[in-house]
């Protein structure tokens, strides 16, 4: 009949959503009410059931989404059943059962070990992931520089002290070159006033200068004793260099795991209205205050979303004319704010040069002059952000637009003064313009007779001062400012607030601090170690001002495109500082009167020097690696690799979208067959799904 | 508080490891918490498994569960009468099921059941309004929140019956890469 052939059609449809029935014995009667709709079997499991001995071990039984009760009872019930296996096999499953307790119980163990892991939680639930993701990467970071320093320390550090302490079978080359040349005195006065020792502390000169700290006290010992040979410049060089690698692995490896996760998941721009009302809530967020502000976020957070809309609307429905001024404002205020920048970009140059040429001057004067880039520095990262951002206001771009562009703008600024500041440096030391200086001894000996030392002192200044001027901020500002702000209320103190923690500006300075490290790790080899406790310091202290003096951002980051972005602006960062060290080991002379490259025209020019020294085979073999022989099949095959994956991944994409189509037509199909289906009854009299509906519910109470 | 040995046995412990994700110094702390919420109910001796219940007026008076504005119907969905009259095995499901090592499948089932407001098993427009209108306190105009709601329908809704299956469910939160991080109670 035909009646019957729809009924089980549709029966069929219906079952084909549950899984394998049998457990369904063991269901309590409230789950399954309703056969016909199609819906998730809450009752039967995902996999194909607890009847098979030898597959599922318990650890499935935790994935079930069934009460305890009967998870224990299943339990019960496996364990009762006499399992047909081999002895062989139990053994396998008990040691992999007790192999995995011990590794959640090891884990529970290195979570203790993990800095700051408490900090981190409690941080997260009061204020978000975003602000959670700061001090994520902060604490990378300071792990970060920690291993570098242990690095630094083992390879360069430590062997000049031993070096140095045992002076007796070591052979230094002395430099040829003009005698001037290699003439450098660094100051070791006898008596000096006693705040000099502070001035010096700060400005990196004095006791100072001539010590571990910079580039200028290692020798280029190449220590021989007993068949040990250690080559000081050499280990010097490639330190360096593995330095700059390790970190981009570092870096390259962390931004993989966040970079899957937002692959897997597409762009985030589709479907955002669902994702915000179901993913919205942080079910972890605590306290009173901290749900508050998660609700007005999430209320503002829509609102900007409609507004999106709303402009989206409106633009599409502009008029020529309109378009036209539009675009003509756009581009008449990115000139401006470009202006600005270029602006900041001609005072660093101005006072780097007038810096350096006040070299001597003595106290507090002097000390302000040596300082100068950096104070130029920060005032252009205070200054010029707000007034671009006063700049945007008029701009009327969407609001997510905006962020992106003063993120943009900041990143740009930031990175590229740093760079002036080198170039400036650079251009000093090698006298791009002044040729007679630098006759001599291809570096401007007068003003730099240890030039390397005197960059690397540069950097120090850098790092310190901005350590300097955050923890300023903190009793300065933000303490004061939430004094005033609790104790009086009046018009001003109720617009102007209490601080808010804004992540985008806070990374963007530990992004910078990072890069001036980098920057200088060659010229001051102890600046990773001070960079460790720098960054240890500040992360308690921008603890303790999030606690007591901010409230939550309203406007919040992301947490996962955020740590992709943090990243990325890093890796800036890094290529920046890669060209400053790529630039000095090539190109640059380097001094002949200190350093552990005294005696070489170039500083890379010890590794085809010590080349020379391996015996045939290896130097063979190493211009075998770098021979046409060799090299072109390994780029052919990396080539067949990547296209492979480049498939690999179109394939996936194309299989992703057939089944999305696929997944619409089927609901469609069965949105048709039970429309049928009523149709049908209704037409036979017989009682429909509505009417059974009632009657089930009826009988069940 | 007592040791290890009085609380459970050894069988229990097994049995709670097997079941959740938790350690047993995890199931301890839990049990702790439980007992905390009304000591003169929870008996410290778990050895015979006495079938003690706390109603869901005690159980939402957590520091964790406090604020969350779907703490009612966690506590439903998690209970077995479904009323909100949680045994230490519930409670301890639940916390396992939002813990931070419980894999995307499972949360998004509970997850689905959680925002299912009238349990019929479909996420329809009154699940959606009530889900946004808890989330953001009532703050957004009615018009603005019929619209949000249709437009997350929109998106979600695959098949076209204009309310939500728990396979549009899914398909949905497979793509919200903050699911995870943000569907955990911290303990």
């Amino acid at each position: 009949m035909e009646f019957s052939e729809l009924q089980r059609q549709s029966s069929t449809i219906a079952h084909g959503y549950h899984g394998a029935q049998q457990l369904m014995r063991l269901q309590s009667k409230s789950v399954v009410s309703n056969q016909n709709g199609p819906q998730f079997n809450w009752g039967s499991p995902p996999s194909e059931g607890g009847e098979e001995g030898d597959v599922g071990p318990p650890k499935d039984l935790r994935e079930r989404p069934m009460t305890m009760r009967l998870k224990r009872a299943i339990r019960e019930v496996q364990q009762m059943r006499v399992p047909v296996v081999t002895s062989w096999q139990s053994w396998k499953r008990s040691k992999a059962k007790s192999l995995s307790r011990f590794r959640a119980d090891a884990g529970g163990v290195m979570s203790y070990v993990a800095l700051w892991r408490k900090a981190l939680h409690k941080i997260g639930g009061h204020f978000g992931g975003g602000v959670q993701s700061y001090f994520m990467f902060l604490r990378f970071l300071v792990v970060l520089n920690f291993l570098s320093f242990l690095l630094i320390a083992g390879f360069i550090l430590i062997p000049s002290i031993v070096f140095r302490s045992t002076s007796t079978s070591n052979m230094t080359v002395d430099s040829t070159g003009p005698e001037v040349c290699k003439v450098y005195d660094p100051n070791l006065q006898g008596l000096v006033v006693f705040y000099q020792y502070f001035l010096d502390l700060l400005s990196g000169t004095g006791f100072m200068e001539y010590s571990y700290m910079f580039y200028g006290y290692y020798n280029n010992t190449v220590a021989e004793s007993s068949g040990f040979h250690y080559n000081l410049p050499l280990a010097y060089l490639l330190t360096s260099v593995f330095y700059f690698t390790f970190c981009l692995i570092c870096i390259v490896a962390r931004m993989g795991s966040a970079l899957r996760v937002a692959v897997a998941t597409g762009s985030g721009a589709a479907g955002s209205y669902s994702k915000m009302v179901f993913t919205g809530w942080d079910y972890g967020c605590q306290g009173d205050r901290a749900t508050k502000l998660k609700q007005k976020s999430i209320h503002y957070q829509l609102q900007v979303d409609l507004e999106e809309e709303r402009l989206q609307k409106k633009a599409l429905s502009l008029t020529l004319g309109q378009t036209v001024g539009l675009c003509s404002l756009h581009i008449f205020l990115m000139l401006v704010s470009l202006a600005l920048i270029g602006g900041a970009f001609f005072g660093i140059f101005k006072a780097t040069v007038f810096s350096q040429a006040q070299v001597g001057a003595e106290g507090i004067l002097g000390l302000f002059w040596v300082y100068l880039p950096s104070i130029v520095i920060t005032t252009g990262n205070f200054v010029v952000p707000f007034m671009c951002d006063q700049i945007a206001l008029f701009e009327r771009y969407s609001p997510s637009t905006t962020i992106i562009m003063a993120l943009f703008r900041s990143v740009f600024l930031r990175m590229i003064s740093l760079g002036v500041l080198l170039f400036t440096l650079w251009s000093q030391i090698t006298c791009f313009k002044d040729s007679p200086k630098c006759e001599l001894c291809q570096y401007n000996n007068k003003e730099y007779p240890c030039w390397e030392t005197r960059v690397g002192q540069e950097m120090y200044k850098l790092a310190l001062f901005d350590f300097l001027i955050t923890i300023a901020m903190l009793f300065l500002v933000e303490f004061p400012r939430r004094l005033v702000v609790d104790h009086y209320s009046c018009a001003l103190t109720r617009w102007v607030g209490r601080q808010e923690f804004l992540v985008p500006p806070n990374v963007l300075g530990l992004v910078y601090g990072q890069t001036v490290v980098w920057t200088g790790a060659l010229f001051c080899p102890l600046l990773p170690l001070i960079n460790t406790l720098k960054f240890f310091i500040l992360f308690y202290c921008k603890k303790v001002t999030l606690f007591s003096n901010c409230r939550p951002a309203v406007k919040t980051f992301r947490s996962t495109t955020s740590t992709i972005f943090f990243l990325v602006v890093l890796l800036f960062g890094w290529g920046l500082a890669l060209v400053a060290m790529i630039y000095s080991l090539a190109q640059i002379h380097p001094s002949m009167s200190c350093g552990p490259f005294r005696s070489l025209t170039m500083m890379w020019s010890i590794v085809p020097n010590t080349f020379d020294t391996l015996s045939l085979t290896t130097q063979d073999f190493i211009f075998y690696m770098g021979s046409q022989a060799f090299s072109i099949p390994l780029f052919i095959f990396s080539c067949v690799v990547l296209c492979y994956v480049a498939a690999l991944a179109a394939v996936y994409g194309k299989s992703v979208d057939l089944l999305k189509a696929q997944l619409k037509l089927e609901g469609r199909d069965k949105q048709f067959l039970v429309k049928q289906i009523e149709e049908l009854s209704r037409e036979m009299g017989v009682p429909t799904r509505d009417q059974l509906d009632t009657f089930d519910t009826g009988a069940a109470n | 508080m007592g040791n290890k040995q009085t609380i459970f046995t050894d069988e229990q412990f097994e049995a709670y490891q097997d079941c959740t994700f938790f350690t047993r110094k995890e199931i301890l702390q839990l049990h702790g918490r439980f007992h905390e919420l009304a000591p003169h109910l929870v008996p410290l001796d778990y050895t015979n498994q006495p079938d003690v219940r706390l109603p869901l007026a005690l159980i939402v008076s957590m520091p964790e569960l406090k604020e969350n504005p779907f703490r009612h119907r966690i506590v439903e969905v998690f209970s077995e009468d479904g009323q909100g009259n949680m045994s230490f095995n519930d409670f301890v499901d639940m916390f396992s099921a939002l813990c931070e090592t419980a894999p995307r499948e499972l949360k998004t089932i509970y997850a689905f059941k959680i925002y299912d407001f009238n349990v019929d098993n479909f996420l329809c427009k009154e699940d959606l309004e009530k889900t946004l209108n808890r989330l953001t306190k009532g703050e957004l105009t009615p018009e603005e929140v019929n619209l949000v709601c249709s437009k997350a329908m929109e998106e979600a809704d695959l098949d076209g019956d204009s309310k939500l299956s728990f396979s549009d469910f899914e398909n949905m939160i497979s793509k919200a890469p903050d699911f995870l991080s943000t569907f955990h109670l911290r303990i």
